[in-house]
């Protein structure tokens, strides 16, 4: 069996180097849970001129702020809500009703006699309390159809996040997901789905590589269940070497994008190795000769890959330095008592892990934090699996039945806010960008 | 060589076909192979076009639509999938060459307990009356594929069926059978037979399947 033997020989030429067991950990403190106190969040009102273009600019951009979960979003009433002649906000009267922060939309003045220029939007942030224009962006709306102005909409939306918070937000990121076999993005609004089309079906286990350009998943062909790298501009696809043949999940990009981990599986077992991208090589990770391992996790600093191991019987959450060296379990797990454990996936800003688990037989979303290694289980209602992290580190969009039906949904962390992304039934396997989704994709 | 590719990806096709009934199929294409790229590229554009044209309105047809559709599938019961799949394999066994009470035999599944791949001793009679077959006709080549119930991620019981599959390779090549004439694969949780959601479709679910992908001619 040739395909066995390369990744033997792959395997073979593998150098454990002892690298320094680095800590990626941050400091004490339960950085993960729901302490959200009511009030504490700015108030926020999005406010439009008028017109069929600037109301709908002023739809997305409210929803979307809405979503970031940083603010409260108010609507005046009408008094409070109107616009001056020269585009701003009644300063005097927000203030009085408490708002901290006003987003005009408005029309952008003529920049030049060609007519497209002249089909631009203003978006402002205002500083209600010193009555001053925080910052502005001008949005090119001019021939743009719905998708490029949502997205133009999207990006305003997270610089508003950004003056306001100074933290990163989420409405330009995409999420993948499985419906039907096949793999779809959409927006984390719940719009703009988009299907990929991809070499086999069903196609699983979408994964971003960290530029957006490149998606990888497993294929189901007829030869096996290859790896597949697809440029998402040119739709060219590329086999990872020596995934031809055999059963190849659980792709996933390191955070500089240069190498892939997978799990490769065959007579022998399930076991992980990571692919370099350049030298178009794959070493391998783990020899579980009697259990498998799979479902790799990088974390952010590249240095260490959470996954699941079957070596204490039941699958469980293991990490170890990404040269495979240092295993060990990374949650800790009672033999007999402590439920299947599947699909980790590391925090953005490396000092959680998020995965689900098996209690009383139904699987619910965990977090662990690694400064204390406590876990805290964060869904109670239906079954839930499959988390992945939104890039602001705050947000999981995870495969949810509360509700009775399975379901994509995203809960904010920081107030337990839950949403049902859209109500599509049957979508699985979600994974959530780790930036603002390339514009090529799609 | 030809021939025997071509045989090959005949009876794949076959077993493919006879494979694909999953019990909730809104199936609007088939699966584009990575050879057949190109060929489906139009199709491809023409559905990423209709993707974007949705607004919001558009996604709630959609999606009522599908629900209707997945509420059909449903209805669709067992007994009108076991009889697709018997008259499948009657077709496959016209084109292996063997008799159909042997491809009857040699498609005869065995099952697994919950998260286990071990063969259930009450099993081993099917896997000891394939032999037989394997030895009157030294040129079959089966596939053997390992599924899963619905319990567990998707992606563990891709694992978790590869080692079922494994499983009855290793009794199989144990028993005589040269193990290049045994291909495994796992679907996982993909390729249910029986859709429901208690202990007696789980049963029926764990299981390994087997079909003939080289000809006893």
């Amino acid at each position: 069996m040739n395909r066995a033997a390369a990744l033997a020989l792959a395997a073979a030429l593998a150098l454990p180097g002892a690298l320094a067991a680095q800590d990626t950990t941050a400091p004490a403190g339960v950085r993960v849970g729901i302490t959200y106190t009511p009030g504490t969040r700015p108030s926020i009102a999005v406010l439009a001129a008028g017109g069929a273009v600037l109301d709908s600019v002023r739809t997305i951009l409210g929803r979307d702020l809405d979503y970031s979960d940083r603010f409260e979003v108010v609507v005046p009433p009408a008094a409070a809500a109107a616009l001056d002649s020269g585009g701003l906000p009644n300063y005097r009267a927000l203030d009085a009703l408490g708002t901290d922060f006003a987003v005009s939309v408005v029309a952008s003045a003529p920049a030049s006699p060609d007519p497209r220029a002249r089909a631009a939007v203003d978006v402002q942030l205002h500083d209600v309390r010193s009555g001053a224009v925080k910052n502005r962006v001008t949005l090119q709306v001019g021939d743009a159809g719905g998708e490029a102005l949502r997205r133009a909409v999207h990006r305003a939306a997270d610089e508003v996040v950004r003056w306001a918070t100074g933290a990163k937000g989420i409405a330009s990121s995409a999420i993948y997901y499985v419906a039907d076999g096949h793999i779809w993005r959409v927006d984390p609004d719940g719009a703009d789905r988009v299907l990929i089309p991809t070499a086999g079906r069903p196609s699983l286990s979408p994964a971003w590589s960290p530029d957006g350009r490149t998606l990888a998943y497993t294929a189901f062909v007829r030869s096996g269940q290859p790896i597949v790298l697809q440029d998402l501009a040119s739709g060219h696809r590329d086999i990872v070497p020596g995934t031809e043949y055999g059963m190849n999940i659980t792709p996933e990009f390191s955070p500089d994008g240069r190498r892939l981990a997978f799990a490769h599986g065959d007579e022998n077992g399930t076991d992980l190795y990571v692919y370099d991208l350049a030298r178009r090589t794959a070493t391998r990770l783990t020899v579980g000769r009697y259990y498998d391992n799979l479902s790799p996790a990088w974390s952010p600093d590249g240095q260490r890959i959470a996954y699941i191991s079957t070596r204490p019987g039941l699958p469980q959450l293991y990490v170890m330095q990404a040269d495979g060296t240092g295993q060990e379990a990374l949650a800790r797990f009672d033999f007999g008592s402590t439920g299947m454990t599947y699909a980790p996936e590391w925090s953005p800003d490396g000092q959680a892990v998020v995965f689900h688990r098996e209690v009383a037989g139904t699987p619910q979303v965990f977090v662990l934090d690694l400064a204390t290694r406590a876990v805290k289980q964060i869904t109670g209602e239906g079954r839930n699996e499959d988390a992945t992290w939104a890039p602001d580190g705050r947000h999981v969009c995870f495969v949810s039945s509360r509700g009775g039906t399975r379901l994509l949904w995203i809960v904010d962390l920081e107030t337990g806010r839950m949403r049902q992304l859209f109500s599509t039934v049957g979508a699985r396997l979600p994974a959530w960008s780790p930036g603002h989704a390339s514009l090529e994709a799609g | 060589m030809t021939n025997r590719v071509a045989l090959a990806s005949l009876a794949t096709l076959l077993v493919a076909v006879a494979c694909s009934k999953p019990p909730a199929p809104a199936q609007p294409a088939p699966a584009p192979a990575p050879a057949a790229a190109p060929a489906t590229a139009a199709a491809d554009s023409a559905a990423r076009a209709a993707a974007r044209r949705d607004s919001l309105a558009a996604v709630a047809r959609a999606d009522s639509l599908e629900r209707a559709a997945r509420a059909s599938a449903q209805a669709d019961s067992v007994r009108a999938q076991v009889q697709r799949a018997q008259a499948d394999s009657a077709t496959a066994a016209v084109q292996s060459g063997l008799s159909a009470a042997d491809s009857a035999v040699l498609a005869e599944a065995v099952h697994f307990d919950y998260d286990k791949a071990d063969l259930a001793a009450a099993d081993l009679p099917r896997l000891d009356r394939k032999l037989a077959i394997f030895q009157a006709h030294p040129r079959l080549e089966i596939q053997i594929a390992g599924n899963c119930d619905e319990r567990g991620s998707d992606e563990y019981n891709l694992a978790l069926g590869e080692r079922r599959a494994s499983a009855a390779k290793r009794y199989l090549v144990a028993h005589g059978v040269a193990a290049e004439r045994i291909d495994v694969v796992s679907y996982g949780k993909e390729r249910p037979l029986d859709g429901g959601h208690g202990e007696e479709a789980w049963a029926r679910n764990r299981r390994d399947d087997f079909a003939v992908t080289r000809g006893a001619n």
